[in-house]
Parts: structure tokens; C-alpha cells; sequence
């Protein structure tokens, strides 16, 4: 609360700070000593809000000051005191509304557009829930609370970047986190210098210790279920206002090929897709490789039938496999970026066309071999079997290294780019922990726990 | 901190890599000679040292040797000493670096350079041994656990071939009670010799305590004989001499209908091509960490951050450049290297422990004093 001095008052500072806004809104709500000057951005405050909450109780109340207490008291108001707090709440949809007694109060009438709770587009299960996170911090902080409902749930509120100024909330399980970890995470919000923060993605990159990595180490998901599950096993989520994903840290590359999925089932079926995810990694990744250095190195590696096979097949491809791989996988890179930024209504004839027409005239032409088509038709389905997407193109931009490794080495090359690749996972780390390693029994503890919260023996 | 799991990785990929290091061949050399009497005698001096050095190591929580030493001498003594017994592991690495390029040349890439080759090793393993110390350990890890269910089914596949002698297994059994001699004991204690690269990882462990002691001495005693015997019942007590590298004959002789691969060479290959790598990649890396041990300053820490780094290149140019020179070298002369070297190695490791155990001294003396 603060006395308006003589000359000019808070209020005439701030609009002229804010002049030469079309949406700005200047109100006198009556006269002389009953009268309040009021204050807003249009394009920010609800208008219903407006009207219904502080214009109509002021026709309807008996006096200023029965008035001033209902302003006072209505949840969600505060006192205006210095002009860059006015200023701020102001440029948040807040109503700024000053009595002719000079106090000063900021009444929160904020309107948020974003779009209602719908389902995930980019994380589908089959069964299990299908509602996804929104633009708006509130609502997402609802879709995860109401999911996990306990007394440990904390839920922090920072901002990052100068001139985005977005909302980051930090939720994370009191008991179950590790402490060293959040102390290093909020280090490290503190430390982020940008002006704008646009994606939960982005916030990875400025969060991790190098820049230049091949994978990434935090999970950004989408799903509510997936990040209530990683906050009941210690993690912290980051909840990102106006990008609709969340940040899970810390992660491990486990995480990365597993879908919500694989707890809906039955055990048995559970571990079969995982392993599945798995196969469809090691192929998208070395399947080419293993194409190049076996047609051009070491042909004798194979059983003299799909020696000869493969050689059949090539026998009319005129230049080395390597550009022969090359420019088949580079036409298919093409062909799902094609159809991932075309129109809806365009879509399937680029795949119809690249797919069906390209191939088999490419077939047929004698460009490339027909065991060629099948092994990059296969790199491609088992690509999409990753379930997260940032790992998917991870593991689309590493095969190219492997290709390349075979065109130089042979099958000695994979051997040499597997031991490379493993080397390179394991010496990364998510938050100070290992990122991937073969038994991550890491969040046992965190398991037996749970358990014992639950009364299990 | 790791756990004490990752010790038994050390000493596994050490028994295993035994077949790439000469091991089986300098054996087989000198089956008329003791090799028998010298596997079974190996496996209480290995144990015998294993135990000891542990134990040492245990006095010393969370350090490795240059801290030992840089911390308990003086500079004049530990520097260079640090620097001697760097060596031991350079020639490890290189031994098996070359060794591997010239098995690659023989059975894999005969139409690639040698010299590409061995920058290809060069590459993945200067990237690596400059990692931290716990990630190489995760890496060994993964890699020999995805490897092990192989290296079981190529032994099955061996053992019950019907082309295996056991015959010729017999026969070389009857030279049990030959005298052996020094260097084919030195060369069965090469198994044991993981222990010893706790001289840096010791810094990872939290708490070492190695239980199940029987189950290496075990572990190493089976290696042995399958690495001695094992080729000698595919090529017969006297065909074996002929071969230069003596499992990769007997892995070739080995057929199987279950994949599109054909010769169990070349699985046998990948198997081997992985666990060389990570060999060569702790082993250099106990090098450049002791280098850098010897290396450092003292004082000033923002210093010492400076100097690792001109260590790490410096090394990285000196490893691969030595490398790069001993592939003019024969196999034959090879093998002598690898002989010496497999002689030298359990000197080395005695006199490595001696040291450790006079600081050991030097310390006790000091605080009851």
C-alpha cells in the first residue's frame, strides 16, 4: 500500500510507460472522492471477469469503502507497491485499480489461451490414458496432482528468460528425491541466461553440461502418466508454461525405450516389447553399416547362398554400396520429413509417390538393389518403434556415423563404432548420474520404499 | 563409487584377453616343458598376489597410486617411479592393439592398410581412455556382459565337436610333472593380472573387499587349461606348434548352421575385437592417469587443470605415434615383444607391491611414532 504523492501518481507513470498500446484500457469508475481509476491490457485480462468481478459490485455496493474491502479481500489480489510490480502484473493480465485514498491494488483477472485438454499426438499408447499436458502451467500442475496425490508433493516456481519471463514449475517427491540433485538443478535454472524459452526441449540444452551431444539426457514427455510414474520414482519434473511437454530429469537411456505401455501389460508381454524396442534400435542403427561392409569388405563373412543373393541382386547397381545406401536413405530421410510437414490432405500422396513409385522404378531401373529397398523399408519401421521422440532422431542421425565407419573399415568399422557408441553412452551423465549403464538398478531404492509406504513386506 | 562387482570385471577381462596377449602360444612353445606344472603353480602365486595387493589397496581408500606415492615421497623418487610403471600398462595396450591389427590383417581386412587399420583402433581408444574412471568401468561392464553368452556357446560348441581329441588332451596331461620354468610361470600368472590395474580404479571403489577369492583363482584356472588345451585337442599335440595364433585357428575349425554367419571365426572375431578394445582402452588409460600423476604440480589447482589437458594430448600423439612406428615390426619380432614383456610384467607387478608396501610401512611407522 502506498500514499500517492503530489504530481504524478503511480498509476499516470504507468500509463504513460504503457502509451502507444492499442490494447491498453483506462477506466473512471464514478467521481470525485467515490471515484477509482482503473488500468489493464485488453488483449490480457478477461473481459467477463471485468465487467462481472470489479465494474458491476461497484454500481451494486453502498459505498467506497465496503468497495475497497471487497477488492482487498478477493482472492487472488495484491497490493501494488513499486511501478515494476505494477508494470509486471500489469503485462500478466492483472487489473490495476487505485482509489482516490492512493491505495493501490492489482486485481487479477488474467485471461489464458490455450488449448483445452486433448489427447497425446506424439506418445500413443493403446490402452491406458490418453489426455496430454497443455499450454497452461495451472492446468498441468492439476493433470499431475490429481494424479499423485500425497503430502510430499512440492511444487516450486521459478522463471526463465529475460524476456519470455515463462513460468517453470519444479515438482518433485520430498521424500523420494535426491536432494544433491535438486540443489544442482536450481543452480543451474538460475544460471540460464536466454531471452526466450519456447520449448520444454530447449530448456535440455541449456541445462546439460555439454553442449554438443549425439543423445539427449533429459526425457521431455507429454504424458501425465509418465511423468506422475518417474516423480513416484525420485525424479523431478519441470513443468514448462505455454510449451505443453515436461522435463524429466534425471533420465537414463532405458527411459528413452520405454512406453507406458510396458506397465499396462502383463509382465511377460511387458519385457517381449522392450525387447522388441531394443531389436528395432540395434537395427535402425547398424543394419545399412552391416549392407556396406559386407557387400564391399567382407562378403566371405556370409553363407555362400546370401553371398551370391546379394551379389545377384547388385549385379546391375553401377556405383559402390556406401552411395548406394546414401542415396537411398537420404531419399527416405526426405521422404518422412515430406510427409511430417506437409498438409494433412497432401500427406499420403508424397508417401505413395516416394514409397511405391520411387522404389520399385529405382528397383527396376538397375539404381539400386532390391535388398537394398528391403533393408532401408526396415530402418524406417524400426526407427518409429522408439517411442520417444528426441531419441528417434538421435538414433537417425547415429547410423549415419556407423555407415560411414563401414565404408572406411569394414565389419571391423561397426565392431569399432559399437565400442565407440557404448564408451560415449557411458561416459555421459544425466545430472551427475550414469546415464547408461546394463543392470540400472538405481531406483531400487526408491522401489523398496514405495513398498514399505504401502505396507508391502 | 562403484561396487566391488566391477573388480571382478577387471580380472575377467584380463583372463580373457590372455588369448590375444600371447599367452596360449607361449604355453603351448614349451608343452614339452613344464607348461602343465606351470598353469597349476601360477594359480597359488597369482591368488597369493591378488590377495596381497587388495589388501594393500584397501589401506589406501579412494586413492589411486600417484596419490600414494606423490603423497608418501618425495618428488624425486615417486615421479619417475610413476613413470616407470606407466610403461608396464603402455605395453599392455600396445601389445594388444598390435597383436589385434595383425589377426584383423590375417583373417578379416586383408585388402584395408595396416596403417588405417591401427588408426581406426587408435581413434575409438584415444577417445576413450581420456574418459572418467567410473565410465570406463560401466563401458567393461556392458560390453562383457553382452559378450559372455558367446564366448559359453563357443565353448560348448568346441567341447562337444566331434572333431575335438580328447586324446591328444590325455597325452599332454602325462607331461604334468615336468620342471617348470620362469617365464611359462610368468605367462600363467598373466591371468591373474587384473588385480593390478586397481593402481587407479582403486580410486572409484568406495570400500573395497574382495570376497569369493576361490572363485577367481577358479575362474583362472579353468581359463588357462581351456586356453592351453583347447586348441591342442583341434590341431593335436604336434600340428599346434604351426599356428601363429592358435585360438583363431581353432575358432575357424568351429562350423555352425544356426545363422546367416557361417564360421564361427568371425563371431569369435567380434567378440574379441570388442574386449581387445576395452583392454587396450583401460590399460592406456592407467597410463594416462599415472602420467598425469607424475606430471602434476603440487600446488595450484587451476594449474594442474592446464597441465592435464597438454598431458592428455601429448600422450594421445606419443601413444598412437609409437603405435603408428611398431607396426613395421614382424610377427616374429612381435612375439619375442609380447614374450619379454608377458616375462618382465610379474617383476614388475612384485616390485609394484613392494613399493606399496614400503609407503604402507613409511605411513604406520609415521603415526605410531
Amino acid at each position: 500500500m502506498r500514499i500517492r504523492q503530489s504530481g504524478d501518481s503511480l498509476l499516470q507513470q504507468l500509463s504513460q510507460q504503457l502509451s502507444g498500446n492499442a490494447d491498453l484500457a483506462q477506466k473512471e469508475l464514478g467521481r470525485g472522492a467515490d471515484g477509482v481509476h482503473m488500468l489493464y491490457l485488453k488483449s490480457m485480462s478477461d473481459s467477463s471477469i471485468v465487467s462481472r468481478y470489479v465494474i458491476t459490485p461497484f454500481y451494486e455496493m453502498k459505498d467506497i469503502l465496503a468497495y475497497e474491502s471487497y477488492i482487498e479481500n478477493y482472492p487472488g489480489t495484491t497490493v501494488g507497491k513499486d511501478e515494476k510490480t505494477l508494470l509486471e502484473n500489469v503485462l500478466k493480465g492483472f487489473i490495476c485499480l487505485e482509489f482516490e485514498n492512493g491505495h493501490i491494488y492489482l486485481f487479477e483477472a488474467n485471461k489464458n489461451e490455450s488449448s483445452p485438454v486433448s489427447d497425446g499426438q506424439t506418445e500413443v499408447i493403446v490402452q491406458g490414458p490418453s489426455d496430454a499436458f497443455t499450454e497452461n502451467l495451472q492446468v498441468n500442475i492439476n493433470l499431475i496432482r490429481h494424479r499423485y496425490q500425497s503430502e510430499h508433493l512440492k511444487a516450486e516456481l521459478t522463471v526463465v528468460g529475460a524476456k519470455s519471463r515463462t513460468r517453470v514449475a519444479i515438482m518433485y517427491d520430498d521424500v523420494r528425491v535426491d536432494k544433491a540433485i535438486l540443489e544442482e538443478l536450481r543452480v543451474r535454472l538460475e544460471g540460464i541466461k536466454v531471452d526466450l524459452i519456447q520449448g520444454a526441449g530447449e530448456l535440455d540444452k541449456h541445462l546439460s553440461d555439454t553442449k554438443h551431444r549425439l543423445f539427449p539426457t533429459v526425457v521431455v514427455t507429454e504424458r501425465p502418466d509418465r511423468a506422475v510414474f518417474n516423480l513416484s520414482e525420485g525424479k523431478i519434473l519441470l513443468v514448462v508454461d505455454t510449451t505443453g511437454y515436461v522435463v524429466i530429469l534425471p533420465s537414463i537411456f532405458n527411459d528413452y525405450l520405454t512406453a507406458m505401455d510396458d506397465k499396462l501389460q502383463l509382465p511377460i508381454s511387458g519385457w517381449f516389447l522392450k525387447t522388441i524396442r531394443y531389436f528395432g534400435l540395434i537395427i535402425s542403427t547398424i543394419l545399412p553399416a552391416i549392407y556396406v561392409a559386407f557387400t564391399s569388405f567382407n562378403p566371405e563373412v556370409w553363407k555362400v547362398q546370401i553371398a551370391l543373393l546379394v551379389a545377384g541382386s547388385r549385379a546391375s547397381v553401377p556405383y559402390p554400396s556406401y552411395l548406394e545406401v546414401f542415396i537411398m536413405l537420404v531419399l527416405m530421410e526426405f521422404l518422412t520429413e515430406a510427409s511430417l510437414r506437409l498438409p494433412k490432405s497432401i500427406g499420403p500422396t508424397a508417401t505413395t509417390v516416394g514409397g511405391l513409385i520411387l522404389g520399385t522404378a529405382a528397383t527396376e531401373a538397375g539404381l539400386v538393389s532390391n535388398i537394398m529397398i528391403i533393408i532401408v523399408s526396415a530402418v524406417a519401421i524400426s526407427n518409429f518403434v522408439i517411442p520417444l521422440n528426441m531419441m528417434m532422431y538421435s538414433i537417425r542421425v547415429m547410423k549415419y556415423f556407423f555407415i560411414i565407419f563401414a565404408a572406411v573399415f569394414g565389419l571391423l568399422g561397426i565392431v569399432l563404432g559399437l565400442v565407440g557408441v557404448v564408451m560415449y553412452l557411458c561416459s555421459l551423465r544425466s545430472f551427475g548420474k550414469p546415464y547408461f549403464k546394463i543392470f540400472a538398478l538405481d531406483q531400487w531404492a526408491n522401489r523398496v520404499q514405495g513398498g514399505k509406504e504401502n505396507g508391502q513386506k | 563409487m562403484v561396487k566391488n562387482k566391477y573388480f571382478y570385471y577387471l580380472f575377467l577381462i584380463t583372463a580373457l584377453i590372455s588369448v590375444i596377449n600371447y599367452v596360449p602360444r607361449s604355453l603351448i612353445d614349451r608343452r614339452f616343458d613344464g607348461a602343465m606344472m606351470s598353469i597349476l603353480i601360477s594359480i597359488p602365486i597369482g591368488t597369493v598376489l591378488l590377495i596381497l595387493f587388495t589388501k594393500l589397496m584397501s589401506k589406501f581408500p579412494q586413492q589411486g597410486l600417484p596419490e600414494i606415492l606423490n603423497g608418501n615421497l618425495s618428488g624425486f623418487v615417486s615421479r619417475p617411479l610413476l613413470v616407470l610403471y606407466s610403461t608396464i600398462w603402455f605395453v599392455a595396450g600396445l601389445i594388444t592393439i598390435l597383436a589385434f591389427v595383425d589377426i584383423t590383417m590375417r583373417y578379416i581386412s586383408s585388402d584395408v592398410p595396416s596403417y588405417i587399420v591401427i588408426l581406426g583402433f587408435l581413434l575409438i581408444i584415444c577417445f576413450s581412455m581420456r574418459m572418467r574412471t567410473e565410465s570406463i568401468l560401466y563401458g567393461l561392464e556392458v560390453l562383457l556382459v553382452l559378450n559372455l553368452p558367446l564366448i559359453i556357446y563357443y565353448l560348448l560348441k568346441g567341447i562337444f565337436n566331434p572333431y575335438f581329441s580328447w586324446d591328444a588332451v590325455r597325452q599332454m596331461v602325462t607331461y604334468l610333472w615336468d620342471i617348470p620354468h620362469y617365464s611359462s610361470v610368468a605367462k600363467s600368472t598373466f591371468v591373474f593380472t587384473g588385480y593390478i590395474n586397481l593402481a587407479i580404479f582403486n580410486r572409484v571403489f568406495e570400500n573395497l573387499k574382495v570376497r569369493h577369492v576361490w572363485l577367481i583363482s577358479l575362474t583362472a584356472l579353468v581359463t588357462l587349461l581351456i586356453a592351453f588345451l583347447m586348441p591342442i585337442g583341434f590341431s593335436g599335440v604336434e600340428g599346434i606348434s604351426k599356428h601363429v595364433y592358435p585360438w583363431f585357428t581353432t575358432a575357424d575349425s568351429l562350423r555352425t548352421k544356426a545363422f546367416i554367419i557361417e564360421r564361427v571365426l568371425f563371431l569369435f572375431y567380434f567378440t574379441y575385437l570388442t574386449f581387445s578394445l576395452v583392454s587396450a582402452i583401460t590399460s592406456w588409460h592407467i597410463t594416462l592417469e599415472l602420467l598425469k600423476g607424475a606430471f602434476q604440480s603440487k600446488q595450484g589447482k587451476d594449474q594442474g587443470k592446464n597441465t592435464k589437458k597438454v598431458v592428455d594430448w601429448a600422450c594421445i600423439i606419443i601413444f598412437s605415434g609409437i603405435t603408428l612406428l611398431m607396426d613395421n615390426l614382424n610377427q616374429y619380432t612381435m612375439y619375442k615383444v609380447g614374450q619379454i614383456f608377458l616375462d618382465v610384467r610379474l617383476i614388475g607387478e612384485i616390485m609394484l607391491l613392494a613399493t606399496i608396501f614400503l609407503v604402507f610401512r613409511k605411513l604406520k611407522r609415521g603415526r605410531s611414532t
